[in-house]
């Protein structure tokens, strides 16, 4: 990847990523980001550190540990066997196929898709696979075909977009390999593909579609997405 | 004879590292528990760093999951990861206290979704990796950057754990190529390239405290 990336997640959710506070579904999406992005990464880092400093001022006030209480638990521990090699999984799979595309994987994403994904067609040459990671959260692969749209819509709450592989534009900019989309509820769009696209979608309210027959969609959109975000394992 | 090794840092993008960074006072800094830990199995080392560490651990699993079992599951958890990890940690990776912290991190929130039943597909290992993407050629490419002692490194590499000592051994002194040093060992690439990149990081850790 020689170009820049020019979209990146905020400060504030590098923060929350650092600390490990935010939802699942888009704590994978800023992880997969970063594994891109030596600035966040650098970023992640630094913020790191600064959560220990904050843990170990918070806690200082407690009472002391309980000996006793603890020693159990000691000996249970040392008679585990230590880790000497970090464990590197070279077997795991990490490229998607998706029409005629392949496209190698974040390794995290590579991990969230590795149970399977299953693929709808909703139109307009555009293509969901939603995989459940919490129940705050709706998650997305999406496929735009080349020269697809998909129908104007706004988001009444945050929608991030992870671009994998391939660009796709609205009416606000352009967006490729690695950017790092942010929209909120003020934004109405109309995503569209010339070269076609392969992104990760984390959306924490339902969309809804603002225009024509498009509109019949929202009572669905609002159901699946409270079928998303109620299913457990 | 051994090649001798620089103490130089890794990288630019290493958080700043203090060795003093003993938060109470008595013997021995936090990174020199931990790589005592890792090294030799050292339990009165681990005792001290579980009683620096377990009220801060209780306390974050409180904060989060307002329940005292739950709080005291997490400091079981994150303590056993610490004693499993040592060994892979070195000054590289940062102050003792940021490991200790980003492990339980991790160890807090495959707890917190465990109990919210939601699914495990991915975890914590995966979204926050520890391992470095950034390994391999390191070790070959140092630049020697300052006068090392033989008698010093030969004394050093003979406190190395038997596993790096033996990967190093096939590298420096009987000068394999990584492959090779895999066969000869009998173990994977992957595994000879990060006991290499522990083994020479312990190594420079040791010069440089001995330099200092």
């Amino acid at each position: 990847m020689t170009e820049q990336i020019t979209l990146h997640p905020t400060q504030e959710m590098l923060a929350g990523f650092a600390s490990g506070s935010l939802p699942a579904g888009l704590t994978v999406a800023i992880s997969a980001h970063v594994e891109r992005c030596s600035a966040c990464r650098h970023c992640t880092s630094e913020m790191e550190a600064e959560s220990t400093v904050a843990w170990l001022q918070d806690s200082d006030k407690d009472e002391a540990a309980n000996d006793q209480d603890f020693s159990h638990m000691i000996d249970a521990i040392i008679s585990e066997p230590q880790q000497q090699a970090a464990v590197v999984d070279s077997e795991a799979f990490t490229e998607i196929h998706v029409h005629e595309r392949s496209v190698t994987l974040p390794r995290v994403l590579a991990k969230v898709a590795s149970e399977g994904l299953v693929w709808k067609n909703i139109g307009g040459g555009i293509n969901q696979a939603q995989v459940v990671l919490d129940d705050e959260t709706q998650c997305e692969f999406i496929y735009m075909k080349p020269g697809s749209q998909v129908p104007v819509h706004r988001h009444q709450g945050n929608e991030i977009t992870l671009v994998l592989d391939g660009s796709f534009s609205d009416e606000m900019g352009e967006y490729k390999a690695s950017d790092f989309v942010q929209l909120t509820s003020s934004h109405q769009h109309q995503p569209t593909s010339e070269e076609g696209c392969l992104c990760f979608a984390v959306i924490d309210s339902p969309l809804t579609f603002t225009k024509g027959g498009a509109r019949l969609m929202n009572p669905f959109l609002r159901y699946k997405f409270r079928k998303a975000t109620s299913q457990r394992v | 004879m051994a090649k001798p090794e620089t103490p130089k840092r890794r990288g630019a993008s290493s958080p700043a590292v203090s060795i003093g960074g003993a938060d109470q006072s008595g013997t021995g800094s936090d990174e020199e528990l931990l790589i005592a830990v890792g090294n030799k199995q050292n339990r009165a080392a681990f005792d001290k760093l579980f009683k620096r560490f377990a009220n801060r651990i209780f306390a974050m699993g409180m904060k989060l999951t307002r329940n005292e079992q739950l709080a005291h599951d997490l400091v079981q958890e994150a303590m056993l990861t610490v004693w499993q990890k040592a060994p892979l940690y070195d000054l590289d990776r940062g102050t003792a206290q940021s490991w200790i912290f980003t492990l339980t991190r991790n160890r807090c929130f495959d707890m917190l979704r465990k109990q919210k039943r939601q699914p495990a597909t991915v975890n914590a290992d995966d979204i926050w990796p520890q391992e470095g993407e950034h390994d391999g050629n390191l070790v070959h490419e140092e630049q020697a950057s300052q006068e090392v002692e033989i008698e010093q490194i030969e004394k050093f590499y003979s406190d190395l754990p038997p596993a790096q000592q033996a990967v190093v051994e096939q590298i420096y002194i009987h000068d394999r190529t990584h492959e090779e040093a895999a066969s000869v060992l009998n173990i994977p690439l992957g595994t000879l390239k990060s006991r290499l990149r522990l083994g020479v990081g312990k190594l420079r850790q040791m010069v440089g405290t001995e330099n200092d």
